[in-house]
């Protein structure tokens, strides 16, 4: 397996200023055979004669038609690559990297620059492209932060998207703080049931999905939309909401499987308070294990002033 | 009617500072309408519209991943029904394409009393290299659709890298007026008067070739038939346009109406020859258009002209017109005139007539602006003389 090195972000993020550092940097770069394989032409160009131990190739792809699995193979084959480092195009969607990723690379580490007095506005018109990076990245680097840098802004856009990443903030004078604002869970995880309120839903959703082990045994009460589909086992359904990431354009409904006796009683898109207990087990519409929910009441309810919920 | 205007421009390129300089110098005593389809930039503070009385509506759908032109063409309708104002100007979003924004006006404007008036696209100078590597089509888009390109914050770049800037907008809109004069140095009436393209470089030159015949005792007897069909051509499209139905981005033929204008003014009134000058009527010019003045220049004089950002020492500027009664290397020059940003800050406007030439400072303009008209003009000649070669 070829280990890959994903850093992403948009145009003058601070991409090819952080690898240049990264691969200068002997902790780092002891002579591996890397290949740097960029998709952007930013401002800042490379040093090469700075990498530590030289024996880096840098290529380039220019278009997303040119990323193909098998040109990324025959690169890193051709070079004879012990690691790719990736300097990804801010504006493509990661499926292009996703879907055209070859099987013998393997996702090592996704760092995602940004520049923090920038950010705030392509989240907003970009969000599509900023929350499909931030859900990936193991952390989040905001350069060029200065007095008057809204923490709690950008802390709040990550983990709207992302509860585990690391968050680091670098100033001008290269000082560097990490993010330790703790984000309390609006819901009380030691009572019981977890009561999860209607605007909640999106963050504990993320939440049971992320760490899954956290609620195992427990029981929890929500405010959902049934679901029957074809893809969840017999004797279950799929409580969820419709969750909306950036625009109309994107909403799309997520649920949990649950198990319930009377479940084909229960009419599609009808509105459900739902009590149950979470296990973890195996469910194929997850690919694995993952929180299965056993209900124990599934009551009719009200529908709620806003339908569609948001991940943050 | 109600004239659209359209301020297109990637993010953070300074689309909403422009529009409020607009706003403060050009549009005063206009009903205006800013509908805005992008998530706050600097965000137009509201207190600033109230007071300027303008009204103010948000597309929710900005973002990249929306298809924003069914419900675009909605909120123009809405807006147009509502407030039928004088003019609406329309910042659509920085990663939206303007041929999408341009059509879905059109659009609007096949059953609504409407004028697409300007469609710019503003750009940071010093992004433009960067973004047109790695954004691709839909900042080509911005580019390549835009009638005027107004470049932002052009004092903090070096003569050189502007008009490397310049020359790259250029290879991709080669018919665009490419604002490159720091926006502090403009009043706002200036920008406009290029983004309408009342203020062109084809203008000054036609204006310039009529003068010369004119003087020159060409023909001007307004029932000389040596017109040929081409300018009646012509004439239908300048009709055509002003019935409201200039709407194609891509059309080339904006000139022509406005060439009867100036026309107009300058042989029957002689009294305006600005091209920036706002003061002919729309209205009752045709009347006396047809069968005018419509020499061709290219029978008897040609013209050359080219605009740039280049700075120029008034030495520069002078040796220059000096050397054009050269006629050997550069052609029989009837004619100069320009203004150019000077190297010290400032500006030179020129004019030379044969044995008689000017060099002196005065206001800003839009972008450095040179025209040359004469006969058998050395067009490469005269472009290494003036150090654009």
């Amino acid at each position: 397996m070829i280990p890959l090195y994903l850093f992403t972000g948009f145009l003058d993020s601070g991409k090819t200023s952080f690898i240049q550092e990264t691969l200068a940097d002997p902790r780092f770069s002891s002579g591996e055979k890397t290949l740097l394989l960029l998709c952007e032409e930013g401002e800042a160009e490379y040093a090469p004669d700075k990498f530590a131990g030289g024996n880096v190739t840098i290529e380039t792809i220019s278009s997303p038609e040119e990323m193909t699995a098998e040109y990324l193979r025959n690169l890193t084959a051709k070079h004879h690559s012990d690691r790719v480092l990736l300097e990804y195009n801010g504006m493509w969607p990661m499926s292009v990297l996703v879907t055209h990723m070859p099987k013998n690379w393997q996702l090592y580490q996704h760092i995602m620059l940004a520049d923090a007095a920038t950010f705030e506005m392509y989240n907003a018109n970009m969000r599509s492209l900023v929350v499909e990076r931030l859900s990936s990245a193991e952390m989040v680097l905001f350069n060029r932060c200065g007095a008057d840098t809204d923490k709690m802004a950008l802390h709040r856009i990550v983990r709207g998207s992302n509860r585990r990443s690391e968050i680091a903030y670098e100033y001008e004078n290269g000082s560097v703080d990490y993010d330790e604002i703790e984000d309390p869970l609006p819901f009380d995880l030691d009572a019981d049931p977890v009561e999860v309120k209607d605007d909640d839903f999106g963050l504990w959703y993320m939440d049971i999905t992320d760490d899954p082990q956290k609620y195992a045994g427990k029981r929890v009460r929500f405010l959902a939309q049934v679901a029957q589909s074809p893809r969840v086992p017999k004797g279950a359904f799929a409580p969820g909401r419709f969750v909306m990431t950036c625009c109309v354009e994107d909403i799309t409904f997520v649920g949990l499987v649950c198990k319930y006796e009377k479940a084909a009683s229960l009419k599609n898109r009808d509105w459900v308070t739902v009590t149950a207990r979470v296990k973890i087990e195996y469910a194929a519409i997850y690919g694995g294990k993952g929180p299965v929910l056993v209900a124990e009441t599934v009551e009719p309810a009200a529908k709620p002033e806003q339908e569609v919920v948001y991940f943050s | 009617m109600t004239k659209i205007d359209i301020f297109s421009g990637f993010l953070g390129a300074g689309k909403t500072t422009l529009i409020k300089k607009l706003i403060k110098e050009a549009f005063s005593g206009e009903k205006l309408v800013l509908i805005e389809n992008e998530f706050g930039e600097i965000g137009i503070d509201g207190g600033f519209l109230k007071e300027a009385g303008i009204q103010i509506t948000e597309m929710n759908s900005g973002c990249i991943c929306c298809s924003l032109v069914g419900d675009f063409g909605k909120a123009l309708e809405k807006v147009l029904e509502q407030y039928a104002p004088d003019r609406i100007l329309i910042e659509p979003s920085g990663v939206g394409k303007l041929s999408d924004v341009i059509r879905a006006v059109q659009r609007v404007g096949e059953h609504a009393d409407i004028l697409l008036n300007s469609f710019t696209t503003v750009a940071d100078a010093s992004k433009c290299r960067v973004y047109m590597k790695n954004f691709g089509e839909f900042y080509d888009d911005q580019i390549s659709h835009a009638n005027t390109i107004i470049l932002s914050r052009t004092q903090k770049l070096d003569e050189t890298k502007l008009e490397a800037a310049a020359a790259l907008l250029k290879e991709k809109n080669g018919t665009a007026t490419i604002i490159t004069t720091p926006w502090d140095e403009l009043d706002g009436g200036q920008i406009l008067a290029a983004m309408e393209r009342r203020s062109t470089l084809e203008e000054e030159l036609k204006l310039l070739v009529a003068e010369a015949e004119h003087e020159h005792g060409e023909c001007d007897d307004p029932a000389c038939s040596c017109h040929d069909h081409d300018h009646d051509h012509e004439h239908e499209h300048g009709h055509h346009h002003h019935d409201g139905e200039r709407d194609d981005p891509a059309c080339s033929c904006h000139d022509h109406d406005h060439d009867h204008e100036h026309e107009h003014a300058h042989h029957h009134d002689g009294e305006c020859d600005d091209p920036a000058c706002s003061c002919h009527d729309h209205d009752h010019e045709h009347g006396h258009e047809h069968g005018h003045h419509h020499h061709h220049a290219d029978e008897v004089f040609t013209s050359w002209g080219t605009e740039t950002p280049r700075k120029y020492t008034d030495a520069e500027v002078q040796f220059a017109l000096d050397a054009l009664s050269d006629a050997v290397s550069y052609g029989v020059v009837l004619r100069a005139k320009g203004i150019l940003p000077a190297a010290d800050g400032g500006w030179i406007h020129f004019d030379y007539v044969p044995g008689e030439s000017s060099v002196r400072r005065g206001g800003a303009d839009v972008t450095g602006r040179l025209c040359v008209i004469g006969s058998k003009l050395d067009e490469e000649n005269l472009a290494e003389l003036f150090r654009l070669a």
